[in-house]
């Protein structure tokens, strides 16, 4: 072996090490990441914020839903294709309207404020989605606990909601992601940096001056793993919901 | 039961609108709050001319058309390739429908990154590679963003469509391919004559409904561009977004919103007396 090769090898050990060094260093844009961005703040504002909203959303749509699949009353129909449409509107068309509202009523920079706005957003849909499943499970079921003499509301809660757990699933994990991932309501309404919520606090490091891309980058990968999570969980039931939940009867 | 629900959309949704309606007829921006009145059609006017307001429109155009017709033609494939059951299709499927639950910001924020001029990772490969001398600017040349966040779009929205796709071409009887089979139908003809047919329904409201979706999809382009470089990337809801967050005039963007409303009124209209209906699911 010459000294030439003896060389080469060498400094191929040093790009190596540089190379291990850069990793060493990604991992410290994660660590700057919470420590100095305060990210765990937001990570949690966002969790609280979407937990939240989908939760009260999951419960009104289960009502709702009920109510359009197994009663008949005059209207239902139009009340469907109303809420068919209202599903349609895009929160960013909506959020200065909301935004002139929610000042009147001191909202605005308030986690409460945008948990109100996600549940606006998500009602409709959600319902859509759970008159959907409730349809697809049999009437005939319910009737004849009726007949077994439970009461409606008894049969409701021991016969239909059990079988309707594939139903809340994706209702929940829908409501959760479009939450999580919402940007142009959030970036207007939570301008306080203890308020932010994930992808507001995303947009504030792209616009302050000097983008450090390593931090960016890693709040990008942090930000996408809780609905990368819910995905996982959710997968079926979300794609049976998408599919079949909104089907005409 | 049924009240939640209302009186949600009611306040949420319903007001907000009519009350979006009004604010395009005023003049609320962060500086008139306490001035707020009437002032005819002079948002509109200040919109419609514009200079730029035309190629605002065509881009929207561009934007719809292309993603839908690639999201739609790719979806399509992606769904009769996975039709049939093989060993691992759960897995594959799960993976290539994983973008639906991803942030359109973020990823949009993730491809800035890797397209940059400078110091983006597609570059770096591009030049080791001696694809390229030195980097391209994708995103900050107004050639090559518009491509660049279409490209980024149509990927991101390939997974809707194969979802749907997936749903109708399963409802497909198994016995209607058997009869085919024995009258000698070859794969194409099949898929022709069969396939296409029987998921025409689908096909034709997921195309009306993904169109509305992605005219209203800001995220992507936000992400990347924020409309930029030189409106090149600019669509109708950027622009409104826009509006808000750097001219504060907050009745202007209404007045975007409400042109937003009614294009898209106009659209679901054309689009349903052409396409004879077809059953509007979601």
């Amino acid at each position: 072996m010459d000294l030439h090769h003896v060389h080469q090898t060498a400094r191929r050990g040093v790009h190596l090490s540089h190379q291990i060094l850069a990793f060493k260093v990604s991992f410290e844009s994660y660590r700057y990441l919470f420590e100095f961005a305060d990210f765990g703040k937001y990570f949690l504002n966002s969790l609280f914020v979407s937990i939240s909203a989908s939760f009260v959303s999951t419960i009104i749509a289960l009502f709702s839903g009920y109510v359009l699949a197994r009663m008949h009353f005059r209207g239902k129909t139009f009340l469907v294709i109303f809420l068919f449409f209202v599903q349609m509107i895009p929160a960013y068309l909506l959020m200065i309207p909301q935004y002139s509202m929610f000042s009147s009523f001191d909202l605005i920079n308030r986690l409460t404020g945008i948990i109100l706005v996600y549940i606006g957003l998500g009602a409709a849909f959600s319902t859509i989605m759970a008159r959907g499943f409730f349809v697809r499970i049999p009437v005939s079921l319910e009737e004849s606990a009726l007949m077994d003499g439970c009461t409606r509301l008894k049969a409701l809660f021991k016969v239909t909601l059990p079988l309707m757990l594939p139903g809340v699933a994706a209702i929940f994990s829908f409501s959760f992601v479009q939450n999580w991932n919402e940007i142009f309501t959030a970036a207007l309404f939570l301008n306080s940096d203890s308020k932010m919520t994930v992808p507001v606090a995303l947009y504030s490091f792209i616009s302050k001056a000097g983008i450090q891309w390593n931090v960016l980058a890693a709040g990008i990968v942090v930000s996408l793993i809780p609905t990368i999570f819910v995905f996982a969980f959710a997968q079926k039931y979300i794609v049976a919901g998408l599919t079949k939940g909104s089907v005409k009867e | 039961m049924l009240v939640p629900v209302f009186s949600v959309v009611g306040f949420l949704s319903l007001y907000p609108t009519i009350k979006g309606f009004i604010l395009a007829f005023q003049n609320y921006t962060v500086f008139t709050i306490n001035r707020i009145r009437f002032i005819g059609w002079d948002n509109f006017e200040e919109i419609i001319t514009d200079m730029d307001f035309l190629m605002i429109l065509w881009n929207t155009v561009v934007w719809i058309a292309v993603s839908v017709f690639f999201q739609l033609l790719l979806g399509l494939g992606l769904a009769l390739l996975l039709r049939k059951p093989f060993k691992g299709r759960g897995l594959y499927s799960g993976l290539v429908f994983y973008p639906w639950a991803l942030s359109g910001f973020a990823i949009g924020l993730l491809w800035s990154w890797l397209l940059n001029g400078q110091f983006g990772i597609i570059n770096d490969v591009l030049m080791k590679l001696n694809f390229i001398e030195e980097g391209i600017q994708f995103l900050s040349n107004p050639d090559t963003a518009m491509l660049s966040v279409l490209i980024v779009n149509i990927w991101y929205g390939i997974p809707f469509f194969a979802i749907m796709c997936l749903a109708a071409l399963q409802s497909i009887p198994d016995s209607v391919y058997e009869a085919a089979d024995i009258d000698g139908a070859n794969g194409w003809a099949k898929l022709v004559k069969i396939t296409l047919p029987y998921i025409r329904p689908t096909i034709i409201s997921t195309v009306l409904v993904r169109s509305i979706w992605i005219m209203n999809f800001p995220d992507v382009i936000y992400g990347m561009t924020r409309g930029g470089p030189a409106k090149s990337t600019e669509i109708l809801s950027t622009y409104m977004i826009n509006i808000v967050y750097y001219e504060n005039d907050y009745s202007k963007a209404s007045a975007v919103g409400v042109l937003v409303i009614l294009l898209l009124l106009v659209y679901t209209i054309l689009y349903l007396s052409f396409s004879k209906g077809g059953e509007v699911e979601i």
